[in-house]
């Protein structure tokens, strides 16, 4: 009977070492708390809820903190958790979500107005100026690459390239890029009311044209061969967005392009948003890296903003009166789709109301998607 | 002529289909294999899973894919292609990408698979052939002056050249020099991420701005080629039917399915779903009254 007491008394007591209770520390409370912070704001005020909640509820997920060896935590080879967040490891998720982005961007303001495209060139700026300053703090060029992309806005983007240039960070590269892009409404208005004139302000822009179903076909085959002509290793983004947007605008293959912007995409971004929510297990996540990471995120959608507004104002001086280009749409080159664009138009909205930038700012917007790929594929290259 | 046309283009087709697909057959296969180092005099060098120091070659799969180096041929004799046939069907001879495996030269073919019937003599031609036993893959002459566990070898995976090697790395990459990163070489030329930072700028703005240029010049010919056509619809039309057509910008367009939308998805405001039922003060009201929610009671004849 004492014998069974023992045994009884022994396997309580490991089950209570197993338990979250018994490992966990003070990181993981502070993560827990931010992904608690992440699902509040997602609910409370709908910054980005499709991401943050899975994000949110990943971080909840990954920092239960768990006895190691039981195949359990994200990072532990076999688990479930492990065989999902090989999607992010390997590069496999982003490419299908620039798909679905493809097949819901509709590249009209664009083309109607070429260029709007260079803005999006112009907001890549941000990426460098990251990536000068993340050389300027000690981090390793690769790892300081992976730390620029944050500046392109793109969430998918800098998993991919993160996964590639500096796997170790890629949990809070990933977390800064899509807190900040679920940030943009607070980070960009300032900035760009820094930087232009009230008579800036209310430039009002030609409507764009109609444009025809042929140059939408031609603009997706023209776009992939051009852009990944010239950087090849930005080939798995930019080919599967232009692919997307080619099922949309065919005309023939409406049945794909509904899934790939509809269930596909929903699938992809709960399986991402869940994972590198989970890879941000506190043993691995809280370390002064992450935190300058968040710090050089901030500053590369500062200087973003800054290289967007700066271009249209610098191109406005040599346009004639009457084509000139609001300098408010500038900021909508960082890639963060729409919420920048938005942006564009609430900040437009203030000065006056009947100038409704949406529309304008939707070109440098995709642009800004074109651009941060096109940016990510150099840093591969030069980098990796 | 419409047939003709058809059938060119149909030709081109079928000759770009089968040009690609026998240069994606070939870049994916065993053609991607390369002798990559040998030792003809193994005194203490590597042994094999006998225990024997025999020569030994190291075969190299360049490609980024695995590569099954089964079905495939070595000799050291260009006039018998097919003198060592290596086994099929065994998951061992498969290489993966950008990796090595190691055949003993000790005319021991019942060792193993990896035993070749023949041995390396100097002066004499190493070559491997494809799985048809006539499609040369790689090839190479042995020296004479081979030195005892001195190798010979390319000195790195991508050299043409084979020399000696100072150190053999049997299963392994020949260059064992420790080499740095791409990023770490690039920021010893550019330690602030000025250049980079140019250099990246400049090719994203180039390949933005090649598309710009190509859109701008598009978007123009397409404009003319709308007014064009529209131009001889007009034409074509009798003067008492033309009608003024006018061109609905892109905003017109967005207010008419925006109204639609409205119309059609939006009808309602939002509404308060919190139903309240608050008591009035007025205690009697019709609403409440006994006497009228009661039937009326059938009158009696």
């Amino acid at each position: 009977m004492g014998n069974f007491f023992e045994f009884v008394i022994e396997h309580l007591v490991q089950f209570l070492q197993f338990t979250a209770f018994a490992n966990l520390t003070v990181g993981h409370i502070i993560m827990i708390c931010i992904g608690l912070a992440f699902i509040y704001l997602a609910i409370a005020k709908e910054f980005e809820p499709m991401l943050l909640i899975p994000i949110g509820f990943g971080i909840l997920v990954g920092n239960v903190a768990f006895a190691p060896g039981y195949q359990i935590g994200v990072y532990e080879s076999g688990s479930v958790l492990n065989y999902l967040y090989f999607g992010v490891l390997q590069g496999i998720y982003p490419p299908l979500i620039f798909l679905g982005i493809g097949a819901m961007t509709d590249f009209s303001a664009l083309i109607s107005n070429p260029k709007l495209i260079l803005i999006g060139a112009a907001a890549q700026l941000g990426i460098f100026g990251a990536y000068c300053l993340a050389l300027a703090f000690g981090f390793s060029p690769t790892e300081a690459g992976a730390i620029g992309i944050i500046g392109g806005a793109d969430g998918p983007t800098a998993i991919f390239l993160s996964s590639k240039l500096a796997p170790d960070l890629m949990g809070a590269i990933a977390i800064a890029a899509y807190s900040y892009m679920a940030l943009v409404p607070v980070i960009q208005p300032p900035v760009m009311k820094l930087l232009t004139t009230p008579k800036e302000r209310l430039i009002r822009m030609k409507p764009p044209r109609t444009v025809s179903k042929t140059e939408k076909v031609i603009f997706a085959i023209a776009g992939m061969l051009l852009t990944t002509f010239v950087v090849p290793s930005g080939l798995p983004l930019l080919g599967m967005l232009f692919f997307g947007n080619l099922l949309k605008e065919s005309g023939v293959t409406k049945r794909l392009a509904d899934t790939a912007k509809g269930p596909m995409i929903d699938i992809v971004t709960i399986l991402i948003g869940l994972t590198v929510g989970a890879s941000t297990q506190a043993t691995t996540f809280l370390t002064f890296k992450s935190i300058g990471i968040f710090a050089l995120g901030a500053a590369s959608f500062v200087v973003a903003t800054f290289g967007g507004v700066m271009f249209v104002k610098i191109i406005n001086l040599f346009l004639k009166e009457g084509n000139k280009m609001n300098p408010l749409i500038g900021n909508a080159g960082v890639s963060a789709v729409p919420d920048s664009a938005r942006v564009s138009q609430v900040v437009g909205l203030e000065y006056d109301k009947t100038n409704h930038l949406l529309m304008h700012a939707m070109g440098p917007n995709v642009a800004g998607v074109i651009g941060s790929a096109v940016a990510a594929g150099i840093l591969l290259s030069f980098l990796a | 002529m419409r047939n003709r046309a058809k059938k060119i283009i149909t030709g081109i087709v079928s000759v770009a289909l089968v040009v690609a697909f026998n240069y994606t057959v070939k870049s994916q296969n065993a053609v991607t294999l390369r002798l990559n180092e040998i030792l003809v005099n193994n005194n203490s060098n590597a042994v094999d899973d006998f225990g024997q120091h025999s020569a030994w070659i190291e075969i190299f799969n360049s490609s980024y894919n695995t590569v099954n180096i089964g079905g495939c041929y070595l000799t050291d004799d260009l006039n018998d292609p097919t003198k060592y046939w290596i086994p099929t069907g065994d998951p061992i001879t498969k290489i993966p990408s950008r990796n090595y495996i190691v055949f003993w030269a000790d005319n021991h073919p019942t060792r193993g698979i990896f035993h070749l019937n023949f041995n390396l003599i100097e002066g004499k031609t190493l070559a491997i052939f494809d799985a048809n036993g006539k499609t040369l893959i790689d090839k190479i002459e042995i020296p004479a002056g081979q030195k005892p566990d001195i190798t010979y070898g390319r000195p790195s995976n991508d050299s043409e050249d084979w020399v000696f090697l100072e150190k053999s790395t049997p299963g392994a990459n020949n260059d064992y020099t420790k080499k740095k990163s791409a990023g770490e070489s690039f920021v010893e030329f550019d330690p602030y991420g000025i250049g980079m930072t140019m250099i990246a700028m400049f090719v994203v703005f180039s390949a933005l701005a090649i598309l710009f240029v190509i859109y701008k010049n598009m978007g123009r010919f397409f404009i003319r080629h709308a007014n064009s056509s529209k131009k001889s619809a007009s034409s074509e039309q009798k003067p008492s039917e033309a009608h003024s057509e006018v061109e609905m910008s892109g905003e017109v367009n967005a207010a008419i399915a925006m109204t639609i939308h409205l119309y059609l998805s939006e009808m309602h405001d939002y509404e308060n779903t919190v139903l309240t039922i608050q008591k009035v003060s007025r205690n009697y009201s019709p609403w409440s009254s006994k006497i009228y929610t009661l039937r009326k009671t059938p009158n009696k004849i």
